[in-house]
């Protein structure tokens, strides 16, 4: 694609992610350099992962200038969320220096800006942004050797952040997983296989489709099916009135946990 | 890093003395020792001159030791040599009735040899501190080496020369400021020679430093200094506070979306410089390694500065991260008495 087809389209909305003001400023400084050679329009910015959630869910952007290193929520993990949303925005990290992640988007291909940005690299990565292919998921996990801190849940064009610790368990049916927390239940797509992996720290497997957190694990029960008199074992979580059953396959973390 | 004297003020030199002294003296009586009651029997015998020649020869050395320190390193151990044989052969001669038995035929034999051991002992001890110095001193050179990197650390360098791009075009005053900050800071850096520098002149460069965090850490970043009670005239190791200072800016406060409060506190208690600084640390920041580096180095350079001396203790908590430094109260030359010259001379 070149310059002259890109000034026929409309106007490339661009949303920046950075937790300190003078980066943000600097990058709004330079696309309004950069507007006098391609069209395009800044939406907005944010602090942390979650504003930026909440407002590209609500307005969403063409692309998006994440920094990697933030406080809560890093950029890496916001590009996992972000990667969600339909269709996900092209993401083009920025770091002033960070010679792993560095490394890794160069053998991934993944568009990224070093700090301080020269407005001609900007520029070409801008014009590139359109085209770019959405960075695949497994490779958002390489780049990271750290858990996400919250799992993201899309609904009627809202995102909602699930904090890891406050989920219960997670039960795979059909093509979702339901995360159940205390307040409520969200549903999300993902593998739960994936999940375990992820999160092998908190979660224990239960069942073929369910992980529950070892944390919240209250206690176990033998219950007795009525119609085939069958007993199987169950696990009751602290604060959910419903027993999940354990698989018999499972059954050894009865006796491994309790 | 060229050969100098031990410093026989420094407490840790006057115990390893006394202990290698002594215990080489016991190995050598226990050696020949037919029984464990002769060996007590033996060292009690021992002692009675031992103890009086080893204490007076450590007092000689700390009254003298400015003037040793003055000379060139192969005068100065020829020097503590001579004298200590002098004092061993004074004390035996002095109270010969009570040190040589009565019925020693051979007293030439007996008052030459013990002088002989203490030179011999001499020689040995300052051999063990020449190697202990050397042994020591590439954590010195490391730290020059390493303080500098910390200072240009690529995350600290480009995130600021990026803050200040970013500022630039609104607040070119401001700009200006930070630029200026980050000249003395790197001009500091590269230009350091010396072993101890005025403690003012450390804080202030702490102070730029912080100054150019906050810069991208805006109100996220409070300073609480507290250093009322510190003489203007001490000195103190250059690149202490600063490398602490960076490492609670990036593993305390950065990792916090509401930042926090770095505290510092420095004072003089009693003859002893007292810094005590306490960061917040993020619940899930990981136990990081990256810094580390250099807080280690500050460990190695005061111990081998400063020995037992110098304390550096670490407490970490659930959400806070606590260093506590104490050092010896060094005064400067600008109160010109001989006591401070001797006191810069002997850490130099």
């Amino acid at each position: 694609m070149n310059i002259a087809s890109i000034t026929h389209s409309a106007p490339l909305t661009i949303f920046i992610v950075d937790d300190e003001p003078p980066a943000r400023n600097r990058l709004k400084e330079l696309l309004q350099d950069c507007a006098q050679h391609i069209p395009l329009k800044l939406l907005g910015e944010a602090a942390n992962g979650q504003q930026a959630l909440d407002q590209l869910s609500a307005t969403p952007a063409d692309v998006v200038l994440v920094d990697i290193r933030m406080p809560q929520m890093d950029g890496i993990e916001l590009a996992q969320h972000l990667n969600k949303m339909s269709p996900p925005p092209a993401i083009i990290f920025t770091t002033a220096y960070d010679t792993y992640a560095i490394k890794a988007f160069e053998l991934h291909a993944i568009d990224y800006l070093l700090k301080p940005i020269r407005q001609q690299r900007l520029l070409d990565t801008l014009l590139r942004a359109r085209t770019a292919v959405k960075i695949q998921a497994e490779v958002l996990r390489k780049l990271t050797s750290q858990a996400r801190r919250n799992l993201s849940s899309h609904e009627r064009g809202k995102v909602y952040l699930i904090p890891i610790e406050q989920v219960l368990y997670l039960r795979a049916e059909l093509k979702y997983i339901t995360v159940r927390t205390l307040a409520r239940e969200y549903l999300i797509e993902e593998s739960l296989n994936a999940l375990e992996q992820e999160f092998a720290e908190i979660f224990i497997r239960i069942h073929r489709n369910c992980l529950v957190a070892k944390k919240s694990i209250e206690g176990f029960e033998k219950l007795t099916e009525a119609d085939t008199n069958e007993t199987h074992w169950t696990v009751k979580l602290k604060g959910l009135s419903e027993q999940l059953p354990i698989s018999r396959r499972q059954q050894h973390i009865v006796k491994e946990i309790s | 890093m060229p050969d100098v004297l031990p410093n026989f003020r420094s407490l840790g030199v006057i115990l390893r003395i006394m202990l290698l002294v002594n215990g080489m003296v016991m190995l050598a009586i226990f050696a020949r020792a037919a029984s464990w009651q002769e060996g007590v029997q033996q060292i009690v015998i021992v002692s009675a001159l031992l103890q009086p020649v080893l204490l007076s020869n450590l007092l000689l050395l700390f009254i003298l030791h400015p003037l040793l320190a003055k000379l060139r390193y192969p005068q100065s151990i020829a020097l503590v040599i001579v004298l200590v044989s002098m004092v061993t052969f004074t004390i035996q001669n002095w109270g010969s009735l009570l040190y040589i038995p009565q019925n020693m035929v051979n007293e030439n034999y007996y008052m030459w040899r013990n002088v002989l051991s203490a030179g011999a002992i001499t020689a040995l001890l300052l051999m063990y501190f020449k190697l202990r110095t050397q042994a020591l001193s590439p954590a010195l050179h490391q730290a020059r080496l390493q303080a500098l990197q910390a200072r240009i650390r690529p995350h600290f360098l480009f995130n600021t020369i990026n803050a200040v791009l970013g500022i630039v075009r609104a607040d070119p005053k401001k700009a200006e400021a930070a630029l200026e900050d980050m000249a003395d800071l790197f001009r500091t850096a590269m230009s350091h020679a010396s072993d101890l520098l005025p403690v003012q002149q450390e804080i202030l460069l702490a102070k730029q430093y912080l100054a150019l965090e906050k810069l991208r850490l805006g109100e996220r970043l409070q300073v609480n200094w507290r250093c009322e009670n510190l003489p203007d005239d001490a000195l103190i190791p250059p690149f202490i506070l600063q490398p602490l200072l960076e490492n609670a800016v990036y593993h305390g406060i950065e990792p916090l979306a509401q930042g926090g409060v770095i505290d510092i506190k420095f004072y003089k208690k009693d003859d002893a410089l007292h810094l005590e600084m306490t960061n917040p640390r993020a619940l899930r920041e990981p136990s990081h390694s990256g810094n580390k580096m250099a807080l280690v180095n500050i460990r190695e350079r005061l111990a081998l500065q400063f020995d037992i001396e110098a304390s550096y203790t670490v407490e970490s908590g659930a959400d806070f991260y606590r260093v506590q430094i104490v050092l010896p109260y060094l005064k400067s030359k600008s109160t010109t008495n001989q006591e401070s010259t001797a006191d810069q001379a002997k850490y130099s």
